[in-house]
């Protein structure tokens, strides 16, 4: 009896989060003047291949006309690149935590920890006047750079790292094996799990970015799909194609690592 | 030559913690030396200082008559095998053997060839290709030990490598690093706090005791002739049997107790009678010129196959250092199986009776 309350509140919980998936997808087959008159559709309509068809001709823009598959790959250029050098920077960042035995790199940790205190979004100003210093405004690497410093990433890993026995870190030392050799020889092999993680969650925060890209490129070219959403419209089929053509990359991500999400965080 | 040599090393740790206090020791080549003590008396930490993965706070270490305070681990030429074997979990055995072979810039068929003979000499050479957690506990300790021996190292350094084993696992293991041992015929030293271990595997023993070597020898010499009573009371099993008593005349004295036959020891001091528990007899004839002061109730009778360990309250005697009734123990033939509660005679030579000093723990006799 019990077991099935659990169940009937947890199905509950299911519908309900993936209710507005559920929505976009079903109205992404009407036509925009339904959804204009409408609003969002709980039932299946006939204009579902003319909307995709349509967002992938269809071109926007302020000035200059920007496709789908450009926004795609620019989306792909500012998720991945964010998520590798994210990744790669906590992972380095951890391992110089954990395994470097000196007082200072101690205090270090802590004062990466407060960089939580200080979102992106609390210090756009700032950001802003760096990277238009750096000459990076209407790039790529603009887009990226500002986001890297995921002081969450460092956290996971250090926790995890902190689990493995000294032993192993001193067989390896007796081994021969330098501190570069170790990370690459024995850390990132054990700990893989934990990076696929970081990576995923550090690609789809990429992927969803909207204010900082907004703020720093004001050329059409760099226009990421989040953005195209907008330009497209909200109440139009080809915008809720484009909607769901936008949640699908993350999503597949994460369907295909999902089980190592449930072994590194159980 | 000695292959080893440590002159007053000296190790306190940065929270102040003092864990060794000036160790002087010389290894010979091909020693097989054992650290053993109680837990935290310091051993790891030396063995550790030995291995490069703890600094050094004072004193020198000299491996082959060069000092190397200042060599890192992995250029001090030394292997270690660890408590909890510390394998690679994500490489396979030949992995796990290869890595340091590999790292040192070995060619390949040199390092397949080391690892296979290590392999077939541990009789781990089915196992080559799985991975440490498809392997028993023993098996995984022969690859930790593999790992060792691969590297043909100037010290192999054991910390407790059979503690996380089973007894009679612990026993065939002990056996196999003895023979092993001998047969590389590299310099070792192995920390453990189990006497049983230390004394069958040992070429000299260093028995110790807060952060100081109490007594270094061979493992009969420890046995027979302790310099103090820590060392009289940690080695040798069943323990030695311990009797707080003051001299009177010639005799030791301890409640209603008198035993004769004692000379030349202070007369104003708290003293420790010593008697092993093989030193006792219950027949007279079996010891040389027999003291019989000493009268047991008998309390329990353990059987051990071959032989007999009767533990039994001393009669007569005051109390025992720790405040409470004096136990004895006396190890006989697998014949005597006295009565619970029946009174036994014990027998011993008084040239076998060890005593010593009880504030400072040093052997007058
Ligand atoms: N990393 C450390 N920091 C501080 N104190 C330590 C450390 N390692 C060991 N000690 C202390 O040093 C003493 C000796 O420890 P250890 O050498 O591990 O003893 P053993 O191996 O004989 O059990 C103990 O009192 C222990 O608490
Ligand atoms: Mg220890």
């Amino acid at each position: 009896m019990r077991s099935l309350l659990n169940h009937l509140i947890l199905i509950a919980g299911v519908l309900f989060l993936a209710s507005p998936l559920y929505l976009v997808l079903v109205s992404s087959s009407h036509g925009s003047s339904t959804l204009q008159q409408l609003g969002l559709q709980w039932l299946p309509g006939d204009q579902l291949t003319n909307n995709y068809l349509a967002v992938f001709k269809l071109a926007s823009g302020f000035s200059r006309q920007v496709t789908v598959v450009e926004m795609l790959r620019n989306s792909l250029i500012v998720a991945l690149g964010s998520a590798l050098l994210t990744t790669l920077f906590s992972l380095l960042a951890a391992y110089a935590f954990v395994f470097v035995r000196m007082h200072a790199v101690r205090t270090l940790f802590w004062v990466s920890l407060l960089t939580l205190l200080f979102p992106l979004e609390a210090r756009f100003v700032n950001t802003f006047q760096i990277t238009a210093t750096l000459g990076l405004i209407n790039t790529h690497t603009g887009i990226v750079l500002p986001t890297l410093a995921l002081a969450l990433g460092t956290l996971f890993f250090r926790q995890n790292f902190k689990g493995l026995p000294a032993e192993i870190q001193e067989a390896a030392q007796l081994d021969s094996a330098g501190p570069i050799k170790f990370l690459i020889d024995i850390v990132i092999p054990m700990y893989w799990r934990c990076i696929t993680v970081v990576f995923v969650i550090a690609f789809i925060l990429g992927w969803n970015q909207y204010l900082w890209p907004l703020m720093i490129s004001t050329d059409d070219s760099l226009y990421t799909l989040v953005r195209g959403i907008r330009l497209m419209g909200q109440e139009s089929g080809p915008g809720m194609a484009l909607l769901v053509i936008t949640l699908l990359p993350p999503l597949m991500l994460l369907i295909m690592c999902q089980r190592w999400f449930a072994k590194v965080l159980e | 030559m000695a292959s080893l040599e440590l002159k007053n090393v000296q190790k306190t740790y940065p929270n102040g913690a003092i864990a060794v206090r000036g160790v002087d020791m010389e290894i010979d080549h091909g020693e097989f030396i054992v650290f053993v003590g109680p837990s935290g008396c310091g051993k790891s930490t030396l063995l550790r200082m030995v291995a490069g993965l703890e600094k050094i706070t004072e004193g020198e270490i000299l491996i082959q008559d060069k000092v190397v305070n200042d060599v890192t681990p992995a250029d001090r030429d030394v292997a270690m095998v660890f408590q909890n074997y510390a394998l690679y979990p994500h490489m396979t055995v030949r992995g796990n053997m290869s890595y340091g072979l590999k790292n040192r810039g070995f060619a390949k068929d040199e390092i397949n060839k080391k690892v296979e003979d290590a392999a077939a000499m541990l009789r781990i050479g089915d196992f080559l290709d799985r991975q440490p957690n498809q392997l028993s506990g023993g098996q995984r300790q022969r690859v930790a030990m593999g790992r060792a021996i691969v590297r043909e190292p100037k010290v192999f350094l054991f910390d407790e490598p059979l503690s996380n084993l089973d007894a009679k696992l612990r026993v065939q293991m002990r056996i196999e690093i003895k023979r092993l041992q001998r047969r590389m015929d590299v310099t070792s030293i192995y920390v453990t706090h189990d006497q049983t271990e230390a004394m069958t595997l040992a070429d000299r023993l260093a028995v110790i005791n807060d952060g100081r070597v109490e007594q270094m020898g061979a493992p009969m010499e420890l046995y027979s002739n302790p310099a103090t009573l820590f060392v009289a009371s940690f080695i040798g099993s069943p323990q030695i049997n311990l009797l707080p008593v003051k001299l009177s005349g010639q005799s030791l004295v301890s409640g209603d107790l008198s035993i004769d036959g004692f000379q030349d020891l202070p007369a104003d001091k708290e003293l420790v009678l010593g008697l092993r528990p093989d030193h006792l007899s219950l027949s007279a004839d079996q010891a040389g010129s027999s003291n019989s002061a000493l009268k047991i109730r008998v309390d329990i009778v353990e059987q051990h196959g071959a032989d007999n360990v009767i533990y039994g309250e001393l009669i007569g005697a005051g109390s025992s250092m720790d405040g409470e009734p004096v136990e004895f123990c006396v190890k006989t033939g697998q014949a005597n199986i006295p009565d619970i509660e029946s009174i036994l005679d014990l027998h011993f030579d008084v040239a076998d009776a060890m005593v010593f000093l009880k504030e400072t723990g040093s052997r007058l006799k």
